[in-house]
């Protein structure tokens, strides 16, 4: 069926109108972060103060070197976890492998503020002081279940054969895991950990009631701003740039190593 | 799989380290949001070779309820009635008075409070009342200032309104428009200021925020605020055409002090942290920064003298010795009904 | 192989604590009468009868559900036409496309709140308006990219096969691809349905006080008044709302599927 020229224009134009919608706000932060003025709704200027006074904060600097912290060792441990997990449950008996989904989604489907105070009370109620730890604890348990919800389908997918070969020839089941299961699952893991990534990045209820003094993530200082600041917006901005460059180079990688091979083939 | 466990603990490890800091040198501080000059901390810390982790909270019952979770704060500031029920829960230790020896620089203003007469378990910090912030080219002064709080339920003003969005205070306008103590303990009393501010929503359908309002008023968004006088100290001063009064129906006035915790990790650094806070250049610096009132005598002095910071403006220093005006006290009728009466308000 | 199974007792361990555990907390909470966090057990449904029996709540609970379900009607109408769109283009085009897509996935949700809190100050909007735009600002990238992947994953083939067969374009979408879509059209509701009900930061910052969802409620009983039992009554009754909601749509799922 061919389109019509019409269509074509009508699909773009439909397609752009959202995606303005989408970068409106990110758009208006970094053009407002470079406003000389201290308006968030009237532009006077352009100026980079905002960038230098950003770091000259030092609660605001430390709120985003504590959301990268969490947001890693988060990442890592519940990307390990859930995959261990999840191949553990793609063996596990039926009823166990099912019943421990329907518990695993309950993070996923739960209001974050029911999750959030779930956490806060048991912590509480063992006397575990809110810190750290607790911190990186509830972002770790919002995580795991993203990482499985992932990594469960590519591991249904799989052929058994192929790790069963392996073991027949000899291979020990730590060395069939790594040097079978887990290349063929590899790319579900990194997708899972990208999801898990930015699950944390984005959190904010649940940061709120689980910390204790003077830890703050990014979310929680925004929320307890009392006026504008565009320091925010700077600091907005830089986030805005580094995310790009991420996902830039994310996609850019597997388009080299193609055309790598591409050369290598005759 | 014991690699990977390893690889595991290394990293929660890693993750504790921030945790395993708490030396001699970490003081722990809870504070409202920009309620302070940051080089105060700076400064504090170099002098004493130490670090500050500093924490924010909007209202005294969040602070609250985070204290309650069992954290440990070195110093925290928080409001009157806040200190009230916690040195009656046992919450809060005594200061060192060999350490916090700059309590002899506060104004009579601040001295003599309530909740801590001698001034044994908390320092002031900032001090306020709660007052109309209006525009002078769309409100005519001689109303506000004949009508008070019942100004709020001229319909002229729909649409035009913000309030500050906390439980207390704006019970406090209900009950003072009625001529009762905004302290009451009678039901009937808070219910009847219950109705007066379902039809001040109706009427006038008010926007509560909190800080946005702040800028809101400097930039002429809407026509009248309720606000803290910090706060319209700061807006008249960006917007000319803003004029701030006290109701004679009176309001309340609030002292925001700072206290020690009795599960402080590091009492005497707390000691030395409101020593240092009440000292007058420290004062000076956070009065400016904020725009609240200084409990530092000299200060108040200076910044509303010739050539102060606040010259002229009346709204600096908070009206005082008027009869009608009140400080909170902590009232468990108040505490745990005006949050869910003022969500009907806003639903009727 | 079968002893891969064994891997799986770590995480059986975890989830009895961090997700059954604070469950259970919630909902000792919720059942039992007593002050701050000093728990009692003294069992009572008071709290969900306090909940129930008041008309000012059950008004809550209706407005977040009527703002849920806007939200997710109007992020349909306009995501279902752009996943199909997108999934017209080319393959490149479309990875392009879900990029951009996700990229603002990965700023916090505060910050983009606070923009719109800025752009939305010059405008005379009722908090409501402010509220749903907000929303669907927030959710709209997840029902598109839900909608996209289950048409991406339809053999083109069905389609070719349903022109050949003599039907135009508009009947093909109605019969071939619409229904195949269903999968994605109820993980997309359910990933914006759900948390818009909850929602308790963006009616906060962009609707102001005056705005009150179920989110905002339990915040207040935590925070403001203290009284945690009542606070966890409501999320327990909102978890159990979702919860059904959830299985009410798995449910559609199946039979969609089994059609």
């Amino acid at each position: 069926m061919k389109k019509s020229r019409a269509s074509k224009v009508f699909s773009s134009a439909y397609l752009i109108i959202i995606l303005l919608f989408i970068y409106l706000p990110i758009g208006y932060l970094v053009l407002f972060s470079f406003n000389e003025g201290k308006s968030m709704t009237n532009f006077s200027g352009f100026s980079l103060k905002w960038y230098e006074s950003m770091f000259q904060n030092r609660t605001m600097i430390e709120s985003i070197t504590t959301t990268l912290i969490v947001a890693v060792v988060a990442t890592v441990v519940s990307t390990i976890v859930g995959t261990v997990a999840a191949i553990g449950l793609s063996k596990a008996k039926r009823i166990i492998r099912s019943i421990v989904l329907e518990v695993n989604n309950l993070p996923v489907m739960n209001p974050d503020i029911v999750t959030a105070i779930g956490l806060m009370l048991l912590f509480i109620s063992v006397k575990f002081q809110l810190g750290m730890v607790t911190l990186i604890l509830s972002h770790i348990s919002f995580c795991i279940p993203y990482v499985i919800l992932t990594v469960m389908p590519k591991l249904r997918q799989l052929d058994d054969n192929v790790a069963e070969a392996a073991l027949d020839l000899g291979a020990t089941p730590f060395k069939a895991l790594t040097k079978v299961i887990i290349p063929q699952i590899l790319p579900a893991i990194i997708s899972g950990a990208l999801i898990a990534f930015s699950m944390s990045l984005d959190d904010f209820v649940v940061s709120y009631f689980n910390t204790g003094a003077g830890i703050n993530t990014i979310s929680m200082y925004v929320y307890s701003m009392k006026r504008y600041n565009l320091s925010v917006n700077a600091m907005s901005t830089l986030i805005v740039a580094a995310v790009t460059l991420i996902l830039i180079l994310v996609n850019l990688i597997p388009w080299i190593k193609d055309k790598k091979t591409k050369k290598e083939e005759p | 799989m014991t690699k990977k466990l390893t690889a595991v603990l290394l990293l929660i490890c890693l993750a504790l380290l921030p945790v395993c800091s708490l030396a001699d040198g970490t003081l722990n501080v809870m504070n409202y949001g920009e309620y302070i000059d940051e080089k105060v901390i700076y400064d504090f810390e170099k002098e004493f070779g130490v670090r500050i982790n500093y924490t924010f909270n909007d209202t005294p019952e969040s602070m609250y309820t985070k204290l309650q979770t069992g954290v440990s704060y070195d110093v925290v500031v928080t409001s009157d009635y806040m200190i009230d029920r916690l040195i009656k829960e046992n919450n809060v230790q005594k200061m060192d008075k060999s350490i916090v020896t700059n309590l002899d620089q506060l104004s009579d203003s601040v001295k003599n409070l309530y909740f801590d007469p001698d001034n044994d378990y908390s320092a002031p910090y900032l001090w306020q009342n709660v007052v109309l912030c209006y525009d002078t080219t769309k409100i005519d002064p001689a109303k506000v200032e004949e009508k008070g709080w019942s100004i709020l339920l001229d319909p002229e003003l729909e649409g035009h309104v913000f309030l500050y969005d906390s439980p207390r205070d704006i019970f406090m306008i209900g009950l003072k428009a009625l001529g009762y103590s905004m302290n009451t303990e009678s039901r009937d009393e808070l219910m009847e200021a219950y109705d007066w501010l379902v039809k001040m929503n109706q009427t006038i359908h008010p926007s509560f925020v909190t800080d946005e309002m702040i800028d809101g008023m400097a930039q002429g968004e809407k026509w009248m605020a309720m606000m803290y006088s910090g706060d319209a100290t700061y807006a008249s001063m960006e917007n000319e055409k803003l004029a701030v009064w006290a109701p004679l129906d009176g309001t309340n006035i609030a002292y925001d002090n700072m206290f020690i915790p009795a599960n402080a990790a590091n009492p005497e650094l707390a000691n030395q942290f409101i020593n240092y806070v009440l000292d007058y250049p420290n004062s000076m610096l956070i009065t400016v920064e904020t725009c609240y009132t200084s409990p530092n005598e000299k200060v108040i002095e200076d910044v509303t003298g010739p050539g102060g910071e606040f010259e002229g403006i009346d709204s600096y220093v908070p009206r005082t010795g008027y009869e009608k005006d009140e400080i909170y006290t902590d009232n468990e009728l108040l505490r745990t009904e005006t949050p869910e009466l003022l969500v009907k308000v806003k639903l009727q | 192989m079968k002893s891969f199974f064994r891997m799986s007792y770590p995480y059986i361990l975890w989830i009895a604590i961090f997700i059954v555990a604070p469950m259970f907390m919630i909902l000792l909470y919720a059942v039992t009468r007593s002050g701050n966090d000093t728990l009692t057990f003294t069992f009572t449904l008071d709290n969900f009868a306090r909940f129930f029996s008041d008309p000012d709540f059950i008004r809550v609970l209706l407005n977040s559900l009527r703002i849920a379900l806007f939200t997710t009607v109007f992020c349909l109408l306009i995501g279902y036409p752009a996943a199909l769109l997108i999934a017209n283009l080319s393959e490149k085009a479309q990875t392009m496309m879900l990029m951009l897509l996700t990229l603002p996935m990965w700023i916090n949700m505060l910050l983009k709140t606070y923009a719109w809190r800025g752009i939305l100050l010059n405008t005379d909007f009722g908090s409501e308006l402010k509220v749903f735009i907000g929303m669907v600002y927030d959710f709209l990238p997840f029902m598109i990219i839900q909608i996209h992947t289950a048409i991406a994953k339809l053999d083109p083939n069905l389609l070719v096969a349903s022109y050949d067969l003599g039907a135009n374009k508009w009947k093909s979408f109605l019969k071939v691809t619409l229904p195949l879509s269903v999968p994605g059209i109820i993980s997309g509701i359910t990933l914006v349905f759900l948390p818009a009900v909850s929602s308790f930061v963006i009616p906060k910052m962009l609707g102001g006080g005056d705005y009150v969802l179920i989110g905002n409620l339990i915040e207040i009983y935590f925070q403001q008044t203290g009284d945690w039992n009542f606070g966890s009554a409501i999320s327990l009754i909102m978890a159990l709302i979702i919860i059904l909601a959830m299985w009410a749509t798995k449910k559609l799922d199946r039979t969609a599927q089994e059609d």
